[in-house]
């Protein structure tokens, strides 16, 4: 037992030396593709990593309504990464899968939203609360399509155990039609919870001035983009597990490798759709979620009648 | 014939009003009126004649007439007329009925009056201060020629805040600048928000005023200015250098060699061009969508160059002195002009077509920022956005100047009345520029660049031009002088009408299209901050004084 805890323990800090090593990479993908697609030579690969370092470096300001609250809410938003970090597999079993069930998953992923919040909260100013009341509007109509995704694996395998749920358990029906719908949903929606155009409306530089960010500088906004660039690595990490689960069984360097291979082509994809449209209003956008949610819905539906 | 045909029609309604007139030629009227019939002639001219207002000029005269003197200025842009309406005031007394509430588009033309040059407009709807900081005494008028251009008043106060209006109940207030990602130059719009809704706004602006005309009227020389108007304007310069040396030229009746108005219509295209190409750029930054903002950067860019070979600069071309232009093109340069037009035209095609094609940019723009045909009469709206409502005007065709008499082009319009038809409008009319352009290239002989003038000016004679800018027309007011400068100029810049129709425009609409409504008239605030002596800062920094920001700027951070 104080044997597997240890392996635990290990593997969720592998997990989150992972995370914390590729994040900054995948945002460099990001950016260097995003320059080429505009015609421009863009900045190294590697600019993301000396970004943060020289963010990290600079004079920690205290600034906005409540000092306290806005480091309190950067530092819960990177531990709740990476705690989802611990919790999904990367490329391996997922190290801590008994320390919780789908449902704390799904609580966490939550939480990353309310730290948003509470940052936002933190600022109090009129566009950092204007940037805090689309997030929660956003947030209210996108979280239940990721919980659905779960729910539905778990109605397949009829567990909330969560290596079994992350397994691609949603297509673990006979012809997984709720599975398929629900990939495609999870398709439409994924800009979305990355937060990136044409959803990035909670931060619109040009509208709101990023909104609840915008009174982060210094080593506050390095661990808060620290934490944007997590989270686009996690959510990827936990498509490719709940919807592309093909060849996760082979061994050791075949089956990793293929898992990062799937990541980074979602961190592509992401990428190609950002630099190809503009900007949805809030109204817009929550109208587009409400119809995908209705599509969720019907998923799940068609999963509890055994779909 | 025209001219002649508004006078009489003038004389038959008003009568003994009309005290004299001046028709320099068909396309001019400058009518002469008692001051009290001001007012009404003024609305029988935009209402019963539906003639567009232009701009209102208030000039201090008392050192050559003992009196004040007051233009309005109208269009009538089918029968390619410009009209101005003037009156003299005595000096003592510099009142004179207000137009505004028969002629709304007056409303920030007669504030300056009284900010600048102390003429009251008496029974005016908003009497607010417009133009001068906070902390301006009152009763100190910068424009008047008794004060010196780099006077300093006594009574400065620093600490005055600007008082804006109560909001209205139950709306927030949201600042909007005067700093803002969106917002090149500064300026302030105080947004009522309810919700995401704006309900209203109010709108202080002219924040970095820069004393141009008084500088032009009081220290610089005919020659001086052009350089001096183009610096008005960091994107359309060009116009604003042509359409001063134009309004000098038209006052004192000289024309300049035809080679020389090939080579304003050129460059004026050229401006055009770049100036079309970044809109379009800026537009797409401000809906989110970056792609399209760079490639129109990088397509845009061999325009900057050729103009810098042309004129060794990419912009602040310095093309214009009195009678003429500076520069010339040689035939290699023709030959590189065509290349870069033929490029341009290749490339800029497959964006067209994507753009209005791209359902993802309409949805965030049509339907937005809406000024209809009844807005653009009551607020004088110009340029794109008017053409955009299905108001066919265009200063090049309506009141033709250079060489545009010569040209065969296409007035784009659009019926959406919204953001939408503004890009579509603007997009198009890059395909016109180029095809002006050739035809110029075409069309041009060898010849001399500059009119001889053997004479100083004559003194006293008023003219006027209008340009059409990227952004709308502009129009230009002047009154020759003594010393080898103008009495008086006056700029009106395009944006200076279409910003008094934003709050229209924004108002019942999301948070999230103010700006793309506000960046939809392509809003160039330095060419309404032209006019003020001294730029003081206005009350939005309370807990600093200028000083102490100097000095915060300037020392390290220990």
């Amino acid at each position: 037992m104080n044997g597997n805890l240890l392996l635990m323990i290990l593997g969720g800090l592998a997990n989150v030396a992972l995370v914390l090593l590729v994040a900054p990479f995948c945002e460099g993908l990001l950016r260097k593709v995003t320059a080429r697609i505009q015609s421009r030579q863009g900045p190294p690969i590697w600019q993301p990593y000396y970004d943060l370092l020289k963010l990290l470096g600079k004079e920690d300001l205290e600034s906005g309504e409540s000092p306290l609250m806005q480091r309190f809410a950067v530092y819960l938003s990177l531990a709740t990464v990476l705690t989802v970090a611990c919790l999904i597999p990367m490329g391996f079993a997922a190290p801590m899968n008994q320390a919780g069930d789908a449902v704390l998953l799904i609580y966490l992923l939550t939480l990353a939203g309310v730290c948003t919040l509470l940052a936002g909260l933190a600022a109090g100013s009129t566009y950092s609360l204007l940037g805090i009341s689309r997030e929660m509007m956003a947030m209210i109509a996108l979280e239940p399509l990721f919980a659905i995704a779960i729910v539905i694996g778990a109605v397949h395998t009829g567990s909330f155990r969560l290596d079994t749920v992350l397994n691609g358990s949603v297509y673990a029906a006979g012809v997984p039609w709720s599975g398929i719908l629900m990939l495609a949903v999870m398709l439409l929606s994924f800009q979305a919870f990355v937060q990136r155009v044409p959803f990035d409306i909670a931060e619109a530089e040009t509208e709101i001035m990023e909104g609840a960010l915008m009174e982060y500088s210094g080593p506050k906004l390095a661990l808060f983009k620290y934490a944007q660039m997590a989270k686009l690595v996690i959510y990827s990490a936990l498509f490719v597990t709940l919807f592309v689960p093909w060849g996760n069984g082979l061994t050791f360097p075949l089956g990793w490798l293929l898992f990062w291979a799937k990541v980074f082509g979602l961190v592509l994809l992401v990428t190609l759709v950002a630099a190809t449209h503009a900007r949805y209003r809030i109204d817009q956008a929550l109208r587009y979620f409400a119809g995908l949610l209705a599509v969720a819905v019907g998923a799940l539906i068609l999963a509890s009648h055994g779909y | 014939m025209v001219a002649r045909e508004k006078l009489n029609q003038l004389k038959a309604k008003f009568g003994p009003a009309i005290q004299r007139a001046d028709l320099p030629n068909d396309f001019r009227l400058f009518v002469f009126v008692e001051s009290g019939a001001v007012k009404d002639i003024c609305q029988y001219l935009f209402r019963d004649l539906d003639a567009r207002y232009v701009i209102s000029i208030g000039a201090d005269d008392r050192p050559f007439s003992g009196q004040f003197m007051v233009a309005h200025n109208f269009a009538f842009d089918r029968e390619h007329l410009l009209a101005s309406v003037l009156t003299y005031l005595p000096a003592d007394h510099p009142k004179l009925d207000s137009i505004t509430g028969a002629v709304p588009a007056a409303n920030w033309a007669e504030r300056e009056m009284r900010d600048l040059v102390g003429i009251e407009p008496v029974g005016h709807t908003y009497p607010k201060r417009l133009v001068l900081p906070d902390g301006w005494p009152d009763g100190v008028h910068p424009l008047r020629k008794d004060v010196p251009w780099d006077h300093v008043p006594a009574g400065f106060d620093a600490e005055r805040e600007f008082r804006f209006d109560d909001p209205p109940e139950g709306c927030t207030v949201v600042p909007f600048g005067p700093f803002h990602p969106t917002l090149d130059e500064p300026a302030h719009f105080r947004l009522y928000l309810d919700g995401e809704v704006v309900r209203g706004c109010e709108y202080r602006g002219f924040m970095v005023h820069r004393g141009i005309e008084k500088l032009a009227e009081s220290v610089l020389t005919y020659n001086d200015i052009p350089m001096m108007a183009e610096r008005i304007c960091g994107i359309c310069g060009c116009v604003h250098n042509v359409c001063y040396a134009q309004a000098v030229e038209s006052a004192v009746a000289l024309r300049p060699p035809r080679r020389a108005e090939y080579l304003r219509t050129i460059m004026l295209e050229i401006e055009r061009l770049h100036s079309h190409l970044l809109w379009v750029g800026l537009a797409c930054h401000i809906v989110g969508f970056d792609t399209l903002f760079m490639q129109s950067f990088r397509i845009r860019e061999p325009v900057m160059w050729i103009a810098e070979k042309i004129t060794g600069n990419r912009k602040t071309y310095a093309l214009c002195v009195i009678g003429g232009v500076r520069w010339d093109i040689t035939p290699e340069l023709k030959a590189e002009l065509r290349q870069v037009l033929h490029k341009l035209e290749a490339e800029w095609q497959p964006v067209v077509t994507a753009v209005l094609k791209d359902k993802n940019i309409q949805k965030r723009t049509r339907g937005v920022g809406v000024a209809d045909r009844k807005a653009v009469k009551e607020f004088a709206l110009l340029g794109p956005v008017a053409r955009a409502a299905g108001v066919d005007i265009d200063a090049r065709r309506d009141h033709p100047y250079a060489a545009y008499d010569r040209m065969d082009f296409q007035v784009i319009t659009e019926s959406g009345c919204d953001v939408w038809s503004r890009v579509v409008v603007r997009a198009k009319e890059v395909f016109e520029s180029i095809k002006i352009i050739r035809q110029c290239l075409e069309k041009m002989e060898p010849g001399p660049l500059q009119a001889e003038i053997k004479d100083e000016l004559p003194v006293g004679r008023m003219g006027m031009s209008s340009v059409e800018a990227p952004r709308g027309e502009s129009h230009h007011f002047v009154i020759t002088g003594e010393n080898n400068r103008p009495r008086r100029w006056r700029v009106r810049a395009p944006t200076y009408q279409n910003l008094q129709g934003v709050p229209a425009m924004i108002k019942d609409q999301q948070l999230a299209d103010m700006t793309i409504s506000l960046g939809s008239i392509d809003p160039c605030f330095s060419c309404t901050d032209r006019l003020e002596t001294i730029d003081l800062k206005s009350g939005m920094t309370k807990a600093w004084s200028q000083e102490e920001l100097l000095k915060l700027a300037k020392s390290k951070r220990s």
